[in-house]
């Protein structure tokens, strides 16, 4: 009996059913294990000025789509993928300030009220017509830092009124300090902006002088000397109107890089309305989340391997010498 | 779940990786293969037909097929799906509509606030996000307005979500009034569906502003459809003239807007009520008094969450490798040893399975 049970226990197939039932009760008793994975907590602040209407992307049936649907459409992509535990706040911006529509809410439990308010982003939401990118990014690093999270800004760069011939403000934060993303909104050519009426109606697209083509406060620029009709008192800026392409637009991108480089943001530009998961969480301070790594599909794999070997065993060893056997027949 | 028909049961059972089950046809290979030792015997027809060694065999067989089965079901992570009960609670479906003007960033006395003072903005936010959560079955939406309405959350039951809306709103303001977009967008959030469910329209301002006579006609409209409950909590800087207050001189709505807009929500034949308020302490008990009249059957879904069902298939694995693993170690050898007839007889399977 003893001899018997010596044998069997030597018994490879024996040892793998064995070894494959001892995994089992493993996976039947182990707890998940606890893990942290990185997720991101972070501000989306979405310029919703005149520009970001412009319709220079197109949308999955190929019609043009307009740079906030696009923006709108990377947002609510970028939610669904962002592991469960990551946060999401939003804000608007236009004039020169970012306004905070709701601090950060979980992109899991609370999905559908933050998909809601992502898709009803609205250019009729703005209060103001002005575009002061550069006063609008540096206030929302500010309101970033303030709900401590990281900052994701959305924006075509189209400063409105142009910058004067000084430049925009200087950025008074410690660059770096908050991390984030700015992303560039809108095709690399020019492009016409609509226009709307007071009942949010289109009616065409603004010609050249329906915008300001050239800041004339403050100083005037090195270069007006040079201009036709120039006289330092009454016409310090030269004797004829601006000329430009102000109202045209597309994405400022050498201007928003400069941004980024001033406030310590990295930049990418928006090729649709996807794709922002993964610049993010290579800009953003990876957050710590709570999470459960299930181990009972690899003990399962492991036992799935052992008790597949029990039974393939014979098989292939019965192969070589079933062979062996029809040449000795073949010989006989 | 009573009524459900078997189809809709088992269309409720799911896994996470479905390309797993593509290796269940390897759970045959017990019936092709065995994992007991190869004995040769010269010819089985020698020996008489055993009911019991078939029996073993089959055992042998099956057992090793689920063992199979269930170990690859286990690893393609089996689960009952969750599901959404409706059910009937006691709340409301409440859309709030926010100030933020800049002036709501001023204490109640029109000031700065310093030191322990609380603006406006900063009461509404505590009491609100108190309000907020203290039934679980109300259902919220915000919006905000200054110049133009912003809609902040659409209409939902995720608390945790309306409480951080609900926290922005002491942020600094923008710059004016502008109260008739904001009705429309916020009556816009009750949406179609639902005529039993008892409706709230809470209004916190500070001011209001003169409502377009081209425009009154299309709130009205929309008022007398959706026929929300109306109130409206005015955050009434000290001072200022009162919701009741006659202007002295001539009395119109760009002289007098806040009593103007007063007389504008009672003519709209909704219930209404206006809850003037000077201080943070006013606001609670107006908050109070909402929370006290709407208290009416909702409709509220709840998740139920997705269970998980691996250990069954796992369960099932076990007992089939168990049966194998008695049947390799109850095997006997027939040529092997001197005590060859005992064993043959303690172990009859071997010949079965092999």
């Amino acid at each position: 009996m003893r001899e018997h049970l010596a044998r069997n226990l030597r018994d490879g197939r024996f040892q793998a059913l064995a070894g494959a039932a001892f995994l089992v009760v493993l996976a039947l008793v182990l707890p998940a294990v606890p893990l942290t994975r990185t997720g991101v907590s972070v501000l989306a602040v979405v310029d919703i000025t005149g520009s970001m209407n412009v319709r220079d992307y197109a949308s999955a049936d190929g019609k043009p789509a307009s740079r906030l649907d696009t923006a709108r459409g990377a947002l609510r992509d970028l939610v669904t993928a962002l592991p469960c535990g990551s946060q999401v706040a939003l804000g608007l911006f236009t004039e020169r300030r970012p306004f905070l529509l709701f601090t950060p809410i979980e992109v899991c439990a609370d999905f559908a009220p933050l998909d809601g308010a992502l898709a009803a982003l609205d250019w009729r939401m703005a209060w103001e017509g002005d575009s002061r990118i550069s006063a609008g990014l540096f206030r929302a690093a500010e309101m970033a830092a303030s709900l401590d999270t990281d900052l994701l800004f959305v924006t075509d760069g189209q400063e409105a009124p142009p910058l004067p011939s000084t430049g925009g403000p200087r950025f008074e934060g410690k660059p770096g300090a908050v991390r984030g993303l700015i992303v560039g909104a809108g095709a690399y050519a020019l492009s016409p902006i609509p226009r709307y009426n007071d009942r949010g109606r289109e009616i065409g697209f603004y010609g050249s002088g329906d915008v300001q083509q050239e800041n004339r406060f403050g100083p005037p620029p090195a270069d007006a000397e040079s201009r036709e009709g120039y006289n330092p008192r009454n016409a310090p800026f030269g004797g004829v109107a601006a000329t430009g392409n102000e109202h045209l637009s597309s994405v400022r991108e050498p201007y928003l890089k400069t941004l980024a480089g001033e406030t310590g943001l990295a930049y990418v530009h928006l090729e649709g309305p996807g794709g922002l998961a993964a610049p993010l969480r290579a800009a953003a301070t990876p957050r710590p989340l709570p999470g459960r790594l299930d181990l009972r599909p690899v003990l399962g794999g492991a036992a799935l391997a052992l008790a597949l070997a029990a039974f393939l065993f014979p098989m292939v060893r019965a192969l070589p010498s079933g062979r062996a056997r029809a040449l000795t027949l073949k010989k006989a | 779940m009573g009524g459900a028909t078997p189809m809709e049961a088992l269309s409720r059972f799911a896994v996470d990786t479905p390309l797993v089950l593509w290796l269940l046809p390897l759970a045959l290979l017990p019936f092709r293969a065995s994992a007991q030792r190869v004995v040769p015997v010269a010819a089985l027809d020698a020996g008489p037909a055993d009911p019991l060694s078939r029996a073993i065999g089959w055992a042998l067989r099956i057992a090793g097929s689920l063992a199979l089965a269930g170990l690859i079901v286990g690893i393609a992570g089996p689960y009952r799906r969750g599901e959404t009960v409706t059910r009937t609670g006691i709340g409301a479906q409440v859309s709030i509509l926010v100030d933020r003007s800049g002036s709501m960033n001023e204490t109640f006395a029109g000031r700065q606030p310093s030191g322990a003072e609380e603006s406006k903005a900063a009461a509404s936010r505590r009491l609100l996000g108190d309000f907020v959560g203290s039934r679980a079955h109300d259902q919220f939406a915000v919006t905000a307005f200054s110049t133009a309405p912003m809609l902040v959350v659409p209409m939902t039951d995720r608390h945790e979500a309306v409480r951080a809306a609900i926290r922005a709103i002491d942020r600094p303001g923008l710059d004016y009034t502008n109260v008739a977009r904001g009705l429309a967008m916020s009556l816009s959030q009750f949406g179609a569906q639902g005529g039993t469910v008892s409706r709230a329209l809470l209004i916190v301002s500070d001011g209001a502003a003169v409502i377009d006579p081209r425009v009154q006609g299309t709130l009205r409209a929309e008022f007398a459809k959706i026929r929300p409950n109306l109130y409206w909590l005015f955050l009434r800087t000290k001072g200022s003239p009162s919701i009741a207050d006659k202007p002295a001189g001539e009395d119109t709505p760009q002289a007098a807007p806040e009593r103007h807009l007063d007389l504008f929500f009672k003519s709209l034949g909704t219930p209404y009520r206006a809850f003037e308020a000077e201080g943070p302490e006013a606001v609670a008990a107006a908050i109070r008094q909402i929370e006290a009249l709407e208290r009416d059957p909702i409709p509220y879904t709840e998740q139920r969450p997705r269970r998980d069902l691996s250990w069954v298939a796992f369960g099932v694995a076990l007992l089939g490798l168990l049966v194998l693993v008695a049947g390799k170690l109850a095997e006997a050898d027939v040529r092997r040893g001197r005590r060859g007839i005992p064993q043959a007889a303690e172990a009859p399977s071997e010949r079965i399975a092999a």
